[in-house]
């Protein structure tokens, strides 16, 4: 048996792998349209971040090493990077939200531009991969404010693609009687 | 191997009646006219069955004539099988204007490519190429049944049950073929009669899978049309969310500008 042929085994296995997962019941409910207002209201925390930045400076504590309260500063960097994984929790709770909203405009909308689709599955991808890079640098105690930066980075590009989306449902919606409806449950009826 | 052959005989009998009581299911439920291909699909297959049951008990046939007939049959089943998948991928998809116009050209693609990785092992006697070619065609369609549901996993599109039954027992079939034919050809061949048998029962699950969905759920949610939003909720919605998202960019901007400084 050649490996192209062995490896049709191990693939029809993934897919049937893949199939028990995609049949599960979805984890989280989609957004209903009126909940988006509510969401978008919602305090952004991304506008935390400079001190976030900050406190996670060495310099920031040095001076308590300086003054020979080593062992405090410790304790508050240990405090500091626990506060920062509790920012980045939050941090990808908004950007997990910023997608679920990007897939209600994607299934509301007309036409959807398949590179950015494509862009924004990539960007979800990098953005859980970063941010759990991040989260072990952090419980390593190293410095993560690089990491940070690329993480916003990716929200400010998410929040770009949103716009575009919208403004091209917005101009749909000027010549559009009606829209389909917002998919309320990924498993209606059972 | 006579009772093995005998108990091969049952399972077939078996699956022939299931077979004909799904048809029956569907045709009495009315279900055809929703899943017209559907319903062509599981009527090729008792056809089918009834072919090679008298194909096989012909005698004075030659091998090779039977060999072809009987792949002749496989090939109109496999392609009534491709059409209920294109029905069923536009049942889940097609309202979603949007997002159906990128789902078919992704889903395009991936059968497209694993019918292409199929076909170039498919090596050696014209037999093996055509049954090599067949099992492309059922990797094919089921990488294009979980790309479709992954899809709709995605982008929270619900799936109606009767729907997802018939993908989940389409799938499991296709995958369930691929390794069996895979392990019969380069390791087992000497078992051929036990990996048909394998290859029947397999098709007996899916076959309990739809014939239980076509009973337990109803068929007129599946020609419901959706909810329209009206278009002044969903200009304030586009209005609010430009906005918001607007004003977080800038936020955002500001941020990414601002030089760390001490305090």
């Amino acid at each position: 048996m050649t490996l192209g042929v062995a490896l049709l085994i191990p693939f029809a296995v993934m897919l049937i792998g893949l199939l028990l997962w995609a049949t599960r019941p979805p984890q989280t409910i989609a957004l209903p349209g009126h909940d988006i207002f509510a969401l978008l209201s919602q305090q952004r925390h991304c506008v935390r971040l400079r001190f976030i930045l900050q406190a996670l400076q060495p310099e920031d504590t040095e001076y308590l090493k300086l003054g020979g309260n080593r062992a405090l500063m410790h304790a508050l960097r240990a405090d500091r990077r626990r506060i920062a994984l509790r920012y980045l929790d939050m941090l990808q709770a908004e950007f997990k939200t910023l997608i679920e909203i990007s897939r209600a405009l994607a299934v509301m909308a007309p036409e959807v531009v398949a590179i950015e689709e494509l862009q924004r599955w990539k960007l979800n991808l990098v953005f859980a991969m970063n941010c759990a890079i991040l989260r072990w640098r952090l419980r390593l105690g190293l410095r993560p404010a690089g990491g940070f930066v690329a993480i916003s980075r990716m929200a400010t590009g998410m929040a770009r693609h949103l716009e575009a989306a919208i403004s091209r449902i917005a101009e749909n919606a000027m010549t559009t009687p009606d829209f389909p409806e917002f998919p309320c449950n990924g498993h209606e009826g059972d | 191997m006579s009772e093995f052959l005998s108990l091969l005989d049952i399972t077939w009998a078996g699956t022939t009646t299931l077979e004909f009581a799904l048809l029956a299911s569907l045709v009495w439920r009315k279900a055809c006219r929703t899943y017209p291909f559907f319903a062509l699909y599981v009527a090729s297959t008792i056809l089918q069955s009834a072919a090679l049951f008298v194909l096989y008990r012909k005698p004075g046939l030659a091998a090779p004539t039977v060999w072809t007939i009987a792949w002749g049959t496989q090939g109109v089943v496999t392609v009534t099988r491709s059409l209920a998948l294109i029905e069923l991928a536009r049942k889940v998809l097609a309202r979603y204007t949007g997002i159906w116009a990128l789902a078919r050209r992704i889903v395009l693609w991936v059968g497209a490519g694993v019918v292409a990785y199929g076909l170039a092992l498919s090596k050696g006697q014209y037999q093996w190429m055509v049954m090599g070619g067949v099992r492309g065609l059922e990797l094919a369609m089921a990488a294009v049944i979980v790309t479709m549901l992954l899809f709709a996993r995605y982008y929270r599109v619900p799936v109606k049950p009767f729907a997802r039954a018939i993908a989940v027992g389409l799938c499991l079939y296709s995958s369930f073929y691929v390794v069996d034919y895979t392990l019969l050809k380069h390791v087992l061949q000497r078992y051929a009669e036990f990996w048909n048998f394998l290859g029947i029962m397999t098709f007996l699950a899916s076959l309990l899978i739809w014939l239980h969905a076509s009973g337990r759920y109803s068929f007129q949610e599946e020609e419901s049309l959706p909810a329209a939003i009206s278009p002044e909720i969903y200009g304030a919605l586009s209005s609010e969310i430009n906005l918001r998202l607007y004003l977080l960019n800038r936020q955002l901007e500001r941020l990414m500008q601002m030089k760390e400084r001490r305090p």
